[in-house]
């Protein structure tokens, strides 16, 4: 099989949704002929058409609120942000419309929307946030973050199969990065459960999104010092937990990894979930390695000791086993 | 001695049938009954929370979901109960849901109009005013996509008029072209505040003309019959393909706010005489006893709404509370 990027992975799962069902739409700023910002939908105009490819006005407020209205009427819109940070504009309309809806008036409102996120690519406080800790812990949402090629095209078909609101948290930074092979065609990744992506028995590293690669990474580069065991949740809400559980039953310690700062993120939530339902099967306080509690900063400087990098995270690591 | 004031009759527009007149008289008195007899169950703590009533804008609830065809669909907020009426929810529905019982359409998760009815094509009302704005535009883009000769439609009032979310849906509706209908209720007040301290231009359907280059009428919306014929026509227009419609309909909110706010800060004069004057219903029945109905007819139509909402409480009244442990049925269509 060849071999693709996270971006193109992303790209293809949009493309084969469509011509799978009909219902499927996309909408969002610049998504037709540019391609968006980072040409995720580069291309796909010429196939599916400016009916189903809608460029929009600069309006997430507007253009989230009517992806409510057509999947009320049965479509499967899928809305691209140009960057997560925007989500901010519509998050009325994602907490109070797309999460309340069902369990208020049997509704269903099946959307996507997709979010890039993330940082490493010097965007500052306003093109790099990992905003998903926001939505951890609505009701009503699901919300995702692949960390593979093949989830970043499994997880978005199951999103766009799946029949309630799906945050689609995409990482800006693995989209080049990130190479693999290509996933076949139709291949769905289940929402709602995480996975074991290096087994180990010394600590649990916990994570989603970037920080899977950077925790393998991690993992292997100290592989004769100590044996990782690196979770992807993959699902970050509703969380799913029992694997974790499983792994601490092997290995007492627990590190949860994420990009969001310390205080945001799905992280907290696996920590006290950890707390109340794994405590006899920790021999060291968990830890959390993730940013401090401020925006995301411009300068290389001080971008790159914000974010969790493999010496960091080896650190943490040593620091948790050294306990 | 100042004049008395005097009921002014609805305009006789013709081509408006009999029946439909007497199908939004039914509506208008369903709405005015049953508000009445809501304000009654609240003042004796047998309804939680608050209440809201559409007192003297129920020609636009009517008009509004009068004009519609069975296959359009329609986003009511909470002084438009008339509207649900016209497409089918029944008296029941409404105090099952007033009530919070466990067959009601939210079942008892939220109260008020608070609902809406997927079978009946009802969105519920969202309270976030505005949010409803976008969100019929993406109903009426589901149609446009499909090729469906559907409408969408959706009401607020000028309070919600200076949410961003109306800005961004009405700008959308025009560049997406989508057969969108507006009604916008300027009922005077934005809870206490006026009109006038909201907007420099209290003409909507100037602003809407001029800002986002939409088609709008003003109406008398305390007049059914010129309402639902302006609504009908913004709906055909719509189907047709010509795009987004608005609607003005000036009216006066009859009472405060809500059931805990006597809108002592309304001018009480304006209001007597609104109440004499302009009350929607009193001018339906005075086009009916025009149109050559006896007084005798008019007043059975009367009894009839009222039979009808006193069944329909009495039946609510026989559904069961809700199980707490059901609560949590539901939050997902799709459970992990």
């Amino acid at each position: 099989m060849p071999e693709i990027t996270y971006l193109e992975a992303i790209t293809s799962a949009l493309r084969d949704a469509m011509r799978d069902d009909r219902s499927v739409f996309m909408i969002g700023e610049d998504i037709g002929h540019f391609g968006g910002p980072f040409g995720v939908t580069k291309g796909l105009i010429d196939e599916f058409g400016p009916e189903r490819i809608i460029d929009t006005p600069i309006a997430e407020e507007g253009f989230v609120g009517a992806c409510m209205g057509a999947a009320w009427m049965g479509e499967r819109p899928i809305a691209e942000l140009q960057f997560a940070d925007f989500i901010a504009c519509c998050f009325d309309a994602i907490v109070t419309v797309g999460a309340k809806t069902h369990w208020r008036s049997g509704i269903k409102l099946p959307m996507v929307l997709r979010a890039p996120y993330g940082g490493g690519v010097r965007g500052g406080p306003f093109h790099a946030s990992s905003p998903e800790g926001w939505f951890v812990g609505v009701a009503g949402l699901k919300v995702v973050a692949p960390a593979t090629v093949e989830d970043a095209y499994g997880l978005l078909r199951s999103a766009i199969d799946d029949d309630d609101p799906v945050l689609f948290f995409e990482h800006k930074g693995l989209y080049r990065r990130l190479k693999g092979e290509a996933p076949a065609t139709g291949t769905r990744t289940p929402i709602g459960k995480s996975i074991v992506r290096r087994a180990g028995s010394d600590v649990t590293v916990v994570t989603y999104g970037s920080g899977v690669d950077l925790a393998l990474r991690t993992a292997t580069a100290i592989e004769g010092a100590a044996s990782v065991e690196v979770i992807d949740l993959r699902t970050i809400w509703p969380l799913d937990l029992e694997p974790v559980l499983e792994s601490l039953g092997k290995t007492s310690r627990l590190l949860v990894l994420q990009e969001a700062a310390r205080s945001t993120g799905a992280g907290n939530l696996v920590l006290s979930r950890v707390a109340r339902e794994g405590f006899e099967l920790l021999d060291a306080p968990p830890a959390l390695h993730a940013p401090i509690d401020t925006p995301v900063p411009f300068a290389p400087e001080l971008e790159d000791g914000y974010l969790p990098s493999l010496d960091s995270l080896t650190r943490a690591l040593r620091d948790l086993l050294d306990y | 001695m100042p004049e008395p004031f005097v009921t002014i009759p609805c305009l006789d527009v013709h081509g408006v049938t009999r029946e439909t007149r007497l199908a939004l008289f039914r509506l208008v008195l369903l709405q005015r009954i049953a508000e009445e007899r809501v304000m009654t169950l609240y003042r004796q703590g047998r309804i939680p929370g608050s209440v809201y009533t559409g007192r003297g804008q129920e020609a636009v609830a009517a008009a509004g979901g009068l004009a519609l065809d069975p296959t359009d669909v329609i986003a009511p907020l909470n002084r438009e109960m008339a509207a649900h009426f016209a497409r089918g929810v029944t008296v029941g529905d409404v105090f099952r849901n007033y009530l919070g019982k466990a067959d009601s359409p939210t079942r008892g998760r939220d109260g008020n109009m608070h609902f809406g009815m997927a079978s009946k094509d009802v969105f519920p009302l969202v309270s976030m005013l505005g949010d409803l704005c976008p969100l019929i535009v993406g109903a009426a883009l589901a149609f446009k996509r499909r090729g469906e000769a559907r409408v969408a439609l959706t009401f607020w009032g000028d309070g919600a008029f200076s949410v961003g979310d109306v800005h961004e849906g009405l700008n959308l509706a025009g560049v997406l072209h989508v057969p969108a209908v507006f009604v916008i209720q300027r009922n005077g007040y934005a809870y206490s505040t006026p009109t006038t301290r909201q907007m420099l231009n209290t003409s909507i359907t100037e602003r809407v003309r001029g800002g986002w280059s939409l088609p709008c009428e003003e109406v008398d919306g305390t007049d059914a019959i010129a309402t639902y014929v302006a609504i009908r026509a913004a709906v055909e227009r719509a189907r047709n393909g010509e795009g987004p419609q608005a609607i003005e309909a000036v009216s006066m909110r009859m009472e405060g706010h809500a059931a805990h706010d006597a809108g002592n800060y309304m001018d009480q004069d304006e209001k007597r005489r609104y109440e004499t004057e302009r009350d929607p219903v009193e001018r339906l029945a005075a086009r009916l006893l025009l149109d050559g109905f006896s007084a005798a007819e008019v007043d059975s139509h009367r009894q009839a709404a009222s039979d009808e909402v006193a069944a329909g409480l009495a039946e609510a009244e026989l559904s069961p509370a809700p199980d707490p442990a059901s609560l949590a049925d539901g939050v997902y269509a799709q459970p992990l």
